[in-house]
């Protein structure tokens, strides 16, 4: 997979890289057994620290999204997360309760914040459809 | 020693040439495993620190710790430990690469073979050529090298970049990432001094801004591109009253206004949205913008 970092996004660039991952791993862009690029080669190519990629690639182990087999490297994992199902909900809600603050910031009413929500839901499984499509041509 | 010895230590460090103060009152701490950014203009002190670690000068004020030993009583115990690559890089130019490398590599009692043969075949340099029929950017990277090959636990580039081009500018930096913090991953110790901060952005965990040989500001990178905000926002009407009084820098133009925060900007984000404007945007400075905006204020 291809990486960016943005250094003006004011989030750590170690985040940045375990949301993509996590992104593609959801929009299977990336998919269950499917390598990661090695700590050294990424860590040239972003010109970012090697401990920054480390760092990351140890975060999604300890997340449960990749699996680290010795010699051979980094993969998606494919059962995801090794959280209880309680806890997932909870960690699920916060981010839901931000959004939802924001949303009455900036005045966005319930309806169209839930049609919003469907609308994305949709636009993911748009990208999962046609990176699947693109892998079964 | 332990693990909790800094590579680097340095306290009330001053140094004056004649009357010129280059350093006072200096403070740094480097941690090992870190690669850590001096930033500065020309003259900021950044070459000077750098010599008292590598005991080209005797501080005349305060103390210096190399993994916790002194420079100036313990020099090859300290020089063992380090690898250098100065701004200005000379070698006795009837030598070749070859004749270069290992008179360099009879001072180390480590020196990979393997490592250096990969390095001269990237940077496709010549070992049978002589050093003086070198460019800028082979001299520099001839010198760094010689810098990675003894597999030193700490690394210390000044100003290693400026005046070269591009591509190896960031052939170098590659080769800082790879071929030397993966020789011991998590442990290699790195200061860089640079004003070409943009390139060694995503290097840099941890930072300090020299300026007239002080410290001015001393932060982690991630933490400095969290705190410091650029915000543009613009409205109906130009705004009154608002209060700005924690922005470092504001510039204004009718109804548009572009401010420059150090921390509260989720604060001062929120009070400009609750005055509906047009658009309201933020984003991180980077840390070259940190720099500006620490120096220009």
């Amino acid at each position: 997979m291809v990486f960016q970092i943005n250094f003006k996004s004011g989030m750590p660039v170690y985040l940045q890289v375990v949301d993509q991952v996590k992104a593609a791993a959801a929009s299977g862009a990336l998919q269950p057994g499917e390598g990661l690029p090695s700590i050294r080669p990424l860590a040239e190519e972003l010109r970012v620290n090697r401990n920054t990629i480390a760092k990351a690639y140890s975060e999604l182990e300890s997340l449960g999204v990749i699996e680290t087999l010795p010699g051979k490297g980094c993969f998606l994992k494919t059962n995801h997360s090794p959280l209880r199902k309680e806890v997932r909900r909870k960690l699920l809600t916060e981010e839901v309760d931000q959004a939802i603050v924001k949303a009455h910031h900036f005045q966005v009413p319930r309806a169209e914040f839930l049609e919003l929500v469907n609308e994305r839901l949709d636009a993911l499984d748009e990208k999962r459809r046609a990176n699947e499509e693109q892998k079964t041509n | 020693m332990n693990a909790s010895t800094p590579a680097i230590k340095i306290e009330g460090l001053a140094y004056t040439y004649g009357r010129a103060e280059a350093v006072r009152d200096f403070d740094l701490t480097v941690n090992p495993g870190r690669c850590y950014g001096l930033f500065g203009r020309n003259g900021a002190g950044k070459t000077t620190t750098m010599k008292c670690l590598l005991n080209l000068l005797r501080p005349q004020r305060g103390s210096v710790r190399v993994f916790g030993l002194d420079p100036a009583k313990q020099e090859v115990e300290v020089k063992r430990r380090i690898a250098y690559v100065p701004d200005q890089v000379a070698f006795y130019p009837w030598m070749t690469i070859r004749e270069t490398l290992d008179y360099l590599a009879s001072f180390r009692e480590n020196w990979n073979r393997k490592t250096e043969a990969e390095l001269l075949g990237r940077f496709r340099l010549d070992a049978s050529q002589k050093t003086g029929g070198l460019s800028k950017g082979q001299r520099t990277q001839v010198a760094l090298i010689s810098a990675i090959c003894p597999e030193t636990d700490l690394l210390v580039l000044d100003e290693p970049t400026s005046g070269l081009d591009p591509i190896v500018r960031r052939e170098f930096i590659e080769t800082v990432i790879g071929a030397y913090q993966e020789g011991n991953p998590g442990q290699r110790t790195i200061l860089v001094s640079t004003h070409l901060i943009t390139e060694f952005e995503g290097l840099i965990d941890e930072f300090t801004i020299m300026d007239g040989g002080r410290a001015v500001l001393s932060l982690d990178a991630d933490q400095a591109r969290e705190r410091y905000q650029k915000i543009r926002v613009r409205f109906a009407q130009p705004p009154m009253d608002l209060d700005l009084k924690t922005a470092l820098r504001v510039r204004r133009d009718g109804r548009e206004l572009e401010l420059i925060v150090n921390g509260g900007g989720p604060a001062l984000l929120e009070q400009l949205r609750l005055r509906n404007p047009e658009s309201l945007t933020s984003e991180a400075l980077t840390l070259e913008e940190v720099f500006v905006a620490t120096l220009k204020t």
